[in-house]
């Protein structure tokens, strides 16, 4: 019994003490100051900010230039990909050439919904008015089964800030979470930690989207009794005071959840909107 | 000459995999095809290769390999260094505590170094950071590199077998 214990903790010390011709090393000391440096980031000392820029700006570049042999040779994941996202795509477009049959058929609907939106146009911070946009490249968009963001190639250096919204052609896609000088990083609509406020529908009514972690985020603190219906337009309705009222997320499905514009695995050039200079606090 | 050369890469590929891995776009993440299919090979490659070839891949390594994990998924930095250096201990520990294993065992003991990682990375981000991970992409997570273990562990073997031709082992 005893020689088993002894055992045990002479191969445990072993495992984390050892250094051997290849082992630099000791599996502690790496652990320890991996700890160090996990406390040092998560509790925001002011030293690491800069230094994580630093870091994740170099990184940034280097995985796109790692990541360019599969973005080159088409076989090796972007054209398999699209080889299975044929069938998927076109079901998709059927389902978008049916729901732009129905929008033909009912005028009298939108009529009364573009009533609604133009009330929201006319306040002052219209997103028609904006003007200051930076246009930015996405350099990294490694999907993960945590986290939904995408790196792009535009920082500090060209002006932006935490908090400021990220669109896809018109479409709200996400913010901005992180800067540094040279690369931002994008928090998606569709990752868990995403709340935005929305609001659709005739009487324009106010919802949270709430993203959770698939691909169509979900609709919050609605109306008591409220039931979503299938179609509608959802747009930011700015009451965050972050994002500006009126720019296009998706589409209401009857399960509350929406059905983004822009699919986020596709995204290669992204738009930031500068207008609102006031920084959010994380 | 290039003999010599072609051995030198042929034993530094676990880690070009491991930082190649971490560092490019390449992911093993397939929700395009299967929502929940995502498995990790980082941590089966660094459990295989610390248990059965510690001198492939080296402790410093697996730690920046982390770190630059770290970096391009967005996680708080030293979160996934501190996960991947836990597969590496539990990995080593089960090479000071075993003799002969096979693939059954291994496969057992990657299981409890996955538990291990995967309960201290949970701990650790909902403790400490603000980030909300949702436990079930976690489990699909963990249930599929486990499941695919074995796929791997037969391709590393036939890979080390490589690396051995030609040595005392």
């Amino acid at each position: 019994m005893s020689s088993s214990r002894d055992d045990f903790s002479i191969a445990f010390r072993s495992a984390l003490l050892q250094r051997g011709a290849a082992q630099k090393f000791s599996l502690i000391s790496l652990i320890i100051v991996a700890s160090i440096i996990f406390f040092l980031d998560v509790f925001g000392f002011n030293f690491m900010k800069p230094i994580r820029s630093i870091i994740n700006d170099g990184i940034y570049r280097i995985s796109l230039v790692a990541s360019s042999p599969s973005r080159f040779i088409p076989h090796a994941t972007g054209g398999v990909t699209n080889l299975f996202n044929v069938k998927k795509e076109n079901e998709r477009l059927k389902k978008e050439l049916e729901i732009y049959k129905q929008k033909e058929l009912n005028v009298e609907f939108l009529s009364n919904q573009n009533k609604n939106l133009k009330k929201i146009l006319e306040s002052e911070e219209s997103f028609l008015k904006k003007e200051n946009i930076v246009l930015s490249k996405v350099l990294i968009d490694k999907s993960s089964p945590y986290l939904k963001s995408v790196i792009i190639n535009r920082g500090s250096k060209s002006g932006i800030l935490k908090g400021m919204p990220v669109l896809d052609k018109e479409f709200l896609i996400g913010r901005i979470v992180e800067t540094n000088y040279l690369s931002s990083r994008v928090l998606l609509l569709s990752d868990l930690n995403s709340r935005i406020p929305v609001t659709f529908g005739d009487e324009g009514t106010q919802a949270i989207l709430k993203g959770n972690g698939d691909a169509k985020p979900i609709l919050e603190y609605l109306p008591e009794g409220y039931n979503v219906e299938e179609g509608l337009d959802v747009f930011t309705s700015g009451k965050d005071g972050i994002f500006l009222p009126g720019s296009p997320i998706g589409k209401t499905n009857e399960k509350g959840e929406v059905v983004l514009y822009s699919e986020s695995s596709q995204l290669s050039f992204v738009k930031v909107d500068l207008t609102k200079k006031n920084k959010e606090v994380f | 000459m290039i003999g010599n050369s072609l051995r030198t890469t042929i034993n530094f590929g676990p880690i070009i995999l491991l930082y190649y891995l971490s560092i490019s776009e390449i992911d093993s993440h397939f929700e395009n095809y299967f929502e929940i299919l995502s498995f990790n090979i980082q941590l089966i490659i660094i459990y295989f290769w610390s248990l059965k070839r510690p001198t492939a891949l080296g402790n410093g390594h697996v730690f920046f390999a982390g770190l630059i994990n770290d970096v391009v998924m967005g996680l708080p930095l030293g979160l996934s260094a501190i996960t991947y250096l836990t597969v590496s201990f539990v990995a080593t520990y089960v090479k000071n505590m075993t003799v002969n294993t096979t693939i059954a065992t291994d496969w057992f003991t990657f299981f409890i170094a996955l538990l291990i990682s995967n309960a201290l990375f949970i701990i650790l981000v909902s403790n400490f950071s603000e980030i909300k991970i949702d436990i079930s992409s976690i489990s699909y997570n963990t249930f599929f590199t486990l499941i695919f273990f074995p796929f791997f562990w037969f391709l590393f073997s036939a890979y080390n077998s490589i690396l051995t031709i030609g040595k005392n082992v």
